[in-house]
């Protein structure tokens, strides 16, 4: 029987066609000729098959890298996604094989910068990500500051990526080092690649200043000019595929990195190393078991869609506005509304965390101005003045309930941990 | 296939010149500098085939962009970019591609809001491929008897040169093994491809080059001769042989710059070079020649050539583009799903420009250049015809073809017939004016005057016979010749020359 990567010869009615088999199970055979076109045959034209040849196997053999001395070493963590893509030209599959020597071959400029130690610690697209994962990369990252290293660069896919930098925040307590999520919008077998810049310009703040914190590092523009440092809890992926799709919300980047020059410029205050040297870092990870639901109000909304949520630990509900629900009855059409609050006050009664975002994203939760949001209040419902997005409100929430007493999570919830909430709003942190 | 047949013909030559091989060259070339008419191609192992590229007429292929020039002059936006060789399906990074990393340029696009959207600037995916530019592209294969792909698999070709703003340029195969008919036998037909235009190169610096975005993503349609082309005319013939049935197919975009033709030429000794950039057709014959007298000369002189892509320069002669892309340059676009593609009935095949030249010029009478002009221009004789049943064809054609020239000749008017039509080709098959008038009132609406129709009613009949009879009468001494210059004088625009002279005739016979 053929395997895909064989050359073979396909005999139909008509025609005679020779070219490498591709991986693909469908109504159609499709093969790769020898002009490099993939061509797609109708399968119940095949007369014959003939195997032409085995596939070659072809190995691209990398040179083993030499440390070199005076550089820093920079750990590379790679959990899959996009950047870390790879076809398999043979087979059409995607492998992910990601030794330091065939990184350095990918990104020659990084050999330049550091001595890189990289491994593959998960292979995932980021939307299939759950709390378990970001428990596995914790103790990875623990593991690379044992072993001694300047900072870790994590690549990952870009769905969820502000949701784990997010979480990584809030797990690494007296984080010592810099860990930087990089990820890519176009993957790294396009010449046009954003990979190369985003990783490149991760290892020059990493190498350039003793930023200790968790940050995501991606395009500040549509230019492959410079890169943005984003607060690994004030980023949220704006935009489904361009390459400044991460932008900072309720806040400032943090720095920007010239691509060109591979020089760091600082743009606002950040959490440096000289905070974090005394104490030991300390790994607080998610409950597998923990359950956050997350909804967005909206027109026409019943109270059929909270009560899915009876039996969570938590529900974080992107509100309308400074973070509203529809919960009052105001004419004969919105007699569903009272029905809402009371799903509202069942939840809470059962042992549901309640927490209020905007789904404006930009601003603050503030349930004092009109009455409905002090009914959301008296009613338990938490999160009043707060600056998170939704997603971090989310990551946030589910992190408080694994790790604290019930009791106490309002008050962590409101208490800023590493740079979550902000105590005033600046001008220049919308639309940026 | 196009690309095995280069390199079995890469394969077969051999860097070492025979002696055998020398003296047949020396005989073949012996004038490979100055008269290069005499040259024997086939002793020269002068192998060429063509590949020609038509944009057409559709919105963009991967979005839905107009493919119209801008509006605009100045970019809406200027994007920054670099691009970084990624090693192709094989592992292998292509030399071409290696070429333009050393040179480690950067890219600034210029993006125009009415014409480019994400797409173009590589931050959006593509949109599944334009239905009508694949449609075209079906048709096309059909015409040149090529058999049809059952599925469309998009791929990307690596072009790192900085022209795609992607690193690669989307190319499907449509069809493969088709042949054209010319004077000196069937030449081959090897593939048509649909893929997209490249963006189109605004100046090229030591550090960066400048791209405008616009013509970026416009339909392209590639097609590939063998290389059985016989001699440097043989190649102008299939050439013009293409041109004519890509118009033939319709919906291709029209002026400079749409259509272009590479020549991939060798000779025994030599390594194949491709030839780009022709200002037009007609120059094709005398570039192969230069080029062939360069490598003769080159040769004799045992000078290394190398396989490479040159430039068609305006003085005939080429001069070097780049180095030859290698084959290891292609893998899936996995963003765009396959498309199952079926042969089109013959009943909706288009007629070839050139048959229904023969046709229009058999069936209406034309003489043969005007049945080709009309074909050629589209001008759709067969439902003019039917609209205007009382106007025969070859007026029709001369209306729209011949009366626009010579009036622009003679008054120095631009004439557009097709804006008059209801109003002049109507009135003349209802009878409202004569056929004699027609280049007047097209004088008259050219400078833009308004037109008394009433003036250029036909006079005919009894009216028109009582005038003659009068003529003759009061003129009795006058031949018939200057009769029929006073009657026609008379009724300028409004009489029908053949029947004044069969009155006349009638008339002074008496």
């Amino acid at each position: 029987m053929e395997k895909p990567g064989d050359k073979i010869k396909v005999i139909t009615e008509s025609e005679e066609f020779e070219g490498i088999l591709m991986p693909q199970e469908r109504e159609f055979l499709v093969i790769k000729l020898s002009n490099g076109y993939n061509i797609g045959i109708d399968r119940n034209k095949i007369k014959d098959i003939k195997l032409v040849s085995k596939r070659e196997a072809k190995e691209q053999k990398a040179e083993e890298i030499k440390e070199k001395k005076g550089l820093p070493t920079i750990s590379i963590l790679h959990t899959g996604g996009t950047i870390a893509s790879k076809v398999d030209y043979n087979t059409g599959g995607v492998v992910a094989k990601y030794t330091p020597e065939e990184l350095i071959l990918k990104f020659p400029e990084l050999n330049e910068i550091a001595n890189i130690r990289s491994r593959l610690v998960a292979n995932m697209m980021s939307e299939n990500m759950r709390f378990a994962h970001y428990n596995v990369i914790a103790r990875e990252i623990e593991k690379e500051i044992n072993n001694g290293t300047k900072g870790i660069i994590i690549t990952h896919g870009t769905d969820t990526l502000h949701y784990t930098a997010a979480a990584l925040s809030f797990m690494l307590e007296n984080l010592p080092v810099p860990v930087i999520l990089v990820g890519a919008q176009r993957s790294s077998d396009r010449g046009s690649t954003d990979a190369a810049v985003n990783i490149i310009s991760a290892a020059v703040l990493i190498s350039n200043t003793d930023f200790a914190g968790v940050g995501i590092c991606m395009h500040e523009s549509m230019d492959d000019k410079s890169c943005i440092i984003i607060s690994g809890t004030k980023a949220r992926k704006m935009h489904s595929s361009r390459r400044d799709a991460f932008r900072p919300v309720n806040s400032k980047a943090i720095a920007r990195i010239n691509f060109e020059k591979k020089k760091v410029e600082v743009i606002s205050d950040y959490r440096s190393m000289k905070n974090a040297v005394s104490e030991k870092l300390i790994v607080k990870p998610f409950k597998d078991s923990v359950k956050i639901g997350f909804i967005k109000s909206h027109p026409s909304f019943y109270s059929q869609e909270l009560l899915a949520y009876k039996g969570f630990d938590g529900l974080v509900i992107e509100g309308t506005g400074l973070g509203h629900m529809p919960i009052n009855a105001s004419d004969e059409f919105t007699s569903e509304n009272q029905e809402i609050k009371n799903a509202l006050k069942e939840l809470i009664d059962s042992g549901t965390t309640i927490a209020m975002s905007t789904q404006t994203l930009y601003g603050r939760v503030q349930m004092n101005v009109y009455s409905v949001g002090r009914e959301l209040l008296d009613i338990g419902v938490i999160g009043n003045y707060s600056d998170m997005t939704p997603e971090t409100t989310f990551i946030k929430l589910s992190w408080v309930l694994s790790n604290y007493k019930k009791d106490d999570v309002p008050e962590i919830m409101s208490k800023n941990i590493c740079g979550e909430l902000t105590e005033r709003t600046g001008e220049g942190t919308f639309l940026v | 296939m196009r690309r095995i047949d280069r390199k079995d013909r890469r394969g077969n030559f051999s860097c070492v010149i025979t002696k055998m091989e020398m003296k047949n060259k020396t005989e073949a070339g012996n004038n490979a500098n100055g008269n290069e008419n005499n040259l024997d191609y086939q002793k020269l192992g002068f192998k060429c085939g063509l590949e020609i590229h038509q944009q057409l007429d559709t919105k963009k292929l991967f979005c839905n962009c107009s493919t119209s020039q801008s509006s605009s002059t100045k970019p809406d936006k200027i994007v920054m970019r670099r691009l970084r060789v990624s090693a192709g399906e094989t592992g292998k990074v292509d030399i071409a591609a290696e070429h333009e990393q050393k040179k480690r340029k950067y890219f600034l696009y210029h993006y125009y809001e009415d014409t480019c959207c994400l797409t173009d600037l590589d931050e959006e995916p593509p949109m599944p491929m334009n239905k009508n530019a694949l449609e075209t592209a079906v048709k096309m294969a059909m015409l040149l008897k090529m058999d049809i792909v059952d599925e469309v698999q998009t791929m990307r070709k690596i072009v790192i040169d900085g022209s795609n703003t992607t690193g690669f340029q989307r190319t499907s195969l449509i069809a493969i093994n088709g042949k054209i008919e010319t004077s000196q036998g069937d030449v081959s037909v090897q593939t048509l491809c649909l893929e997209e235009e490249s963006a189109q190169v605004i100046e090229r610096n030591e550090d960066f080059d400048v791209y405008n975005l616009s013509r970026l993503g416009i339909p392209l349609i590639e097609i590939a001769t063998g290389s059985e082309i016989k001699n440097p005319e043989h190649a102008m013939e299939c050439a013009e042989k293409i041109g004519m049935i890509l118009r033939s197919a319709g919906g291709i975009k029209r002026g400079i710059g749409t259509i272009r033709q590479d020549v991939n030429l060798s000779i025994t000794g030599a390594p194949r070079v491709e030839i780009k950039g022709f200002q037009e057709l007609k120059s094709i014959p005398k570039v192969i020649k230069y080029e062939i007298g360069r490598q003769l000369s080159a040769l004799s002189k045992n000078e290394k050539l190398l396989g490479e892509v040159r430039k068609a320069e305006p003085d005939f002669t080429t001069s070097f583009l780049r180095p030859m892309p290698g084959a290891d340059r292609m893998y899936p676009e996995t963003d765009i799903s396959p498309v199952k593609l079926e042969a089109l009935g013959e009943e909706s095949l288009p007629e070839l420009i050139e048959d229904k030249a023969k046709r229009y010029s058999s069936e209406y009478g034309m003489s043969n250049e005007l049945a080709l002009l009309a074909a050629k221009k589209g001008i759709d004789i067969d439902s003019y015809k039917a609209n205007y049943l009382n106007v025969k064809p070859i007026f029709i054609a001369e209306y729209f073809l011949t009366m626009p020239k010579e009036i622009k000749k003679r008054n120095n008017i631009e004439i557009a017939p097709e804006t008059y039509e209801q109003d002049v080709l109507g009135r003349l098959n209802s009878g409202e004016i004569s056929k004699e008038a027609v280049m007047e009132i097209l004088v008259e609406l050219g400078k833009g005057n308004k037109i008394d129709y009433s003036k250029y009613k036909s006079v005919s009949g009894g009216d028109l016979e009582k005038e003659i009879i009068e003529i003759v009468k009061k003129n009795p001494d006058k031949t018939q010749g200057a009769l029929m210059g006073m009657i026609m004088a008379k009724f300028r625009g409004k009489a029908d020359g053949k029947i004044v002279s069969q009155l006349l005739s009638k008339h002074m016979k008496k």
